[in-house]
């Protein structure tokens, strides 16, 4: 396989994933939208700015923060590299290129896509249009994902997996960094409005509301939720899942079985770590500090990724 | 004018007679529908094109549902036709790039080859893999009568247009699949296999490799051809390569793969000479990979088509053609040349200054439709233009006579009208030499249009070659 046609392979579904963490995200913004805001509380929005890692570019584009404005910037924008419509862009872009190397049906999904949001994007959309904008791009995100699996389980295979779980693993640590301070030890049980809101928030961003409720009996607490996105190897956007899935598709790789060796070494601790560890340490040590050097070490193995496969 | 479809005015050819019934029992409704169906499905595979004026949206071909048909009979002419003329342009391009035979015979003067900038001196003396300089030939031909076909131009450097070819009996047997129960039309999908097939048998002398390595190297998405190079290659089962990712080492030429480096033993190149080596033809040039010419020329890897291939599609040499035919080949053409007048010689160009009204003058470097004069159907002042340019610079236009070019039922706003066509179809040439079963039939959309190219309003057809 072509170095540059792994990359851009690896590359596609990381702008996908992301497209779809863009759009849960606004999904969540709309749903507090529809709640009384409470007095002295911040502006949701800016929180869902914050953990699309947007806030800084709506800044210099606007001044105050408005639901029209945020839509807007995460969805449609084009000075904005994490809209969902620069997303679908992207990636339609790297699979022209690569549409080879893949099925023709994870063509069609992309560029179907690709034509839809242009056809969306002339149109002027209004308030109500939100939750069937984020509602259509997860419905494409998942006509992608599931055109994967007819895929030949090849290295191509393996780095469209990759890029995926790295975006993913990027992606679920951010958001809890951003919200990590509701999940601040508290010992009595947590039934305040905000609270509950804020936990909603951070389990529908991350698809995993329903999940939750599943995996745990009993009360919602800041540590089983802390436990359950961070170590909970069942939930398919845990930290641990997303590592475990790291190593499963890096090890998969049947090219240059040294170079696969070099990124495993730098990764093999943190697995390791995220597999034994209690939630209770890792609240004690700091989930922030946790998280910081979660996404450090997500990021260092992308670089190496870059470096070994794609150079 | 001859019509394809009806013999005279209430006479349909036999050979229509399926389609005319089928055409009888679609409603507005159907044809409306089917339309539409096409259009999103070539929108959604992505088969679209870009023009010399730009607009932000890719375009797609105009498709014409009423498919253009060939009796098994006719088809059989027309191969053994282009078969012929595309094995006549290869021992062209073998022998002046080496004894010079047709030059020294006083057939063709030299200066008209060893000038021209798409003759390429560093092939000289050189010889390919089975001395096919040329393995894919697009013939542009065109039918005036029942049996009266002439070629308007060869292409022997790198023609496009297989994937509409392709690609449109994929979605008329998608849209009509009774159409194809009742009619016995010959398969073309094996078009990709027997490309790889040609391109394998060319394999560089050095290749130890019993299955050699082929790829397609494109330009890039920007190239209007792009979504054709992406579909060659998947269907070949081969990489499609950009120049980035060839490089040179030790004589032979590789791939940078996730394993590291690859060899190529061919490349089925799809830019343009001037791109292919910086150190070969344009040092200004960023793309290309510099180096590939030497291995080329030491038989490490093999270029498809050669460098300097080109030569046998000049407008100025197409006129030799039939005289090439019988000097090397010792037939007679089958297919006829469109008369021609070459404007840099003095006589030819009175000749064409004086009966410009009736000629179609078009630039030697010309292509696309773009920059041609079609004299019975051009206002005054513009003829005029012409007769500047023809006059400052004779040597760069040949004209013709204005062909009527046969009529093929196609469907305007619902009604079936006669629409003029021609037809590319495409030939093959590395172990042995074959035809596709079939052609791009493309169509003058405008009323009275004799300009089928896409870029100037021309759509497409499916082209059917009956079974025997």
């Amino acid at each position: 396989m072509l170095s540059r046609t792994a990359e851009y392979l690896y590359w596609i579904s990381r702008y996908m994933e992301r497209a779809e963490t863009t759009a849960r995200l606004l999904d969540v913004g709309y749903r507090m939208s529809l709640f009384p805001n409470p007095s002295g509380y911040n502006n949701e929005w800016e929180s869902v700015l914050s953990a699309a890692g947007a806030i800084e570019g709506y800044k210099n584009k606007y001044d105050t923060i408005e639901q029209k404005n945020v839509e807007d910037y995460l969805f449609f924008d084009e000075s904005n590299p994490s809209s969902v419509y620069n997303c679908i862009l992207n990636a339609r872009n790297n699979a022209l290129v690569v549409r080879t190397s893949f099925t023709p049906e994870s063509w069609l999904a992309i560029n179907k896509t690709y034509q839809e949001i242009l056809n969306l994007k002339e149109k002027k959309f209004t308030k109500s249009d939100l939750p069937d904008l984020t509602e259509w791009t997860i419905e494409q995100v998942n006509l992608f994902r599931g055109s994967l699996s007819s895929l030949l389980r090849n290295d191509g295979y393996n780095f469209i997996f990759l890029g995926l779980f790295i975006e993913r693993a990027d992606n679920s640590a951010r958001l809890l960094d951003v919200k990590y301070f509701v999940l601040l030890p508290k010992p009595q049980y947590v039934g305040g409005n905000i609270d509950n809101m804020q936990w909603s928030i951070l389990l529908r961003s991350l698809s995993s509301f329903r999940a939750f409720r599943w995996a745990y009996d009993g009360n919602i607490t800041a540590t089983k939720i802390a436990d359950f996105l961070v170590l909970n190897n069942n939930c398919p956007r845990s930290l641990s899942f997303c590592i475990q899935n790291i190593v499963k598709h890096l090890t998969n790789l049947t090219c240059s079985p040294l170079k696969v060796g070099r990124i495993y070494d730098n990764l093999k601790d943190l697995n390791t770590k995220i597999q034994e560890e209690k939630i209770e340490t890792i609240v004690e040590y700091g989930l922030h500090q946790f998280v910081t050097q979660f996404i450090r070490k997500i990021s260092s193995v992308d670089n190496e990724i870059h470096k070994e496969f794609f150079n | 004018m001859f019509n394809e479809m009806y013999q005279s005015e209430s006479v349909i050819r036999n050979h229509y007679n399926n389609i005319n019934d089928w055409l009888d029992q679609m409603t507005s409704k159907v044809i409306l529908e089917k339309n539409a169906e096409a259009e999103s499905h070539f929108r959604n595979i992505g088969i679209t094109f870009s023009t010399n004026n730009e607009t932000a949206r890719e375009r797609i071909i105009p498709f014409d549902l009423i498919p253009r048909i060939f009796t098994y009979t006719e088809w059989l002419r027309l191969e053994r036709g282009v078969i012929q003329r595309a094995k006549a342009l290869n021992a062209f391009l073998a022998d002046i790039y080496n004894q010079g035979e047709i030059i020294k015979a006083n057939i063709i003067p030299k200066e008209i080859i060893y000038k021209k900038k798409s003759f390429e001196p560093s092939m000289f003396g050189f010889s390919p893999p089975r001395d096919i300089y040329s393995p894919i030939i697009g013939i542009d031909l065109v039918r005036t009568g029942p049996n009266e076909y002439f070629v308007l131009e060869d292409n022997c450097r790198t023609p496009s247009g297989v994937s509409y070819m392709l690609e449109n009996r994929e979605i008329m047997m998608r849209m009509f699949p009774d159409l194809f129960h009742n009619n016995r039309v010959t398969p073309i999908d094996d078009y990709p296999t027997r490309l790889l097939q040609t391109l394998m048998s060319l394999a560089p002398i050095k290749c130890e490799n019993p299955e050699p390595v082929c790829v397609l190297l494109t330009p890039g998405p920007l190239n209007s051809a792009y979504y054709e190079h992406s579909f060659l290659s998947d269907q070949m089962g081969i990489e499609m390569v950009e120049s980035t990712d060839l490089f040179v080492e030790g004589k032979y030429l590789y791939m940078k793969t996730v394993d590291g480096p690859k060899r190529v033993d061919v490349v089925y190149r799809r830019i343009d000479d001037d791109f292919l080596d910086p150190l070969c033809f344009n040092p200004q040039s960023v793309i290309g990979i510099p180096g590939i010419m030497d291995v080329y020329r030491t038989g490490g890897v093999n270029i498809c088509s050669a460098p300097g291939a080109g030569i046998a599609d000049d407008k100025a040499i197409y006129i030799y053609v039939p005289e090439m035919i019988k000097f090397y080949l010792g037939e007679q053409p089958i297919l006829d040349n469109v008369e021609t007048w070459n404007c840099e010689k003095e006589q030819e160009l009175k000749y064409v200054l004086d009966n410009i009204n009736e000629l179609v003058v078009k630039e030697v470097d010309g292509s696309g439709g773009y920059g041609m004069l079609i004299g019975p159907k051009s206002s005054k002042s513009y003829i005029d233009e012409f007769k500047t340019k023809l006059s400052t610079n004779p040597k760069g236009y040949i004209a013709q006579p204005l062909l009527d070019l046969s009529f093929s039922p196609t469907l305007i706003k619902n009604q079936v009208e006669g629409r003029r066509v021609d037809l590319r179809p495409f030939c093959l040439i590395g172990e042995q030499a074959q035809l596709s079963s079939g052609g791009l039939t493309r169509v003058a959309m405008n009323e009275g249009s004799f300009v089928v190219n896409s870029s100037q309003g021309g759509g497409v057809k499916d082209t059917w070659v009956l079974a025997e």
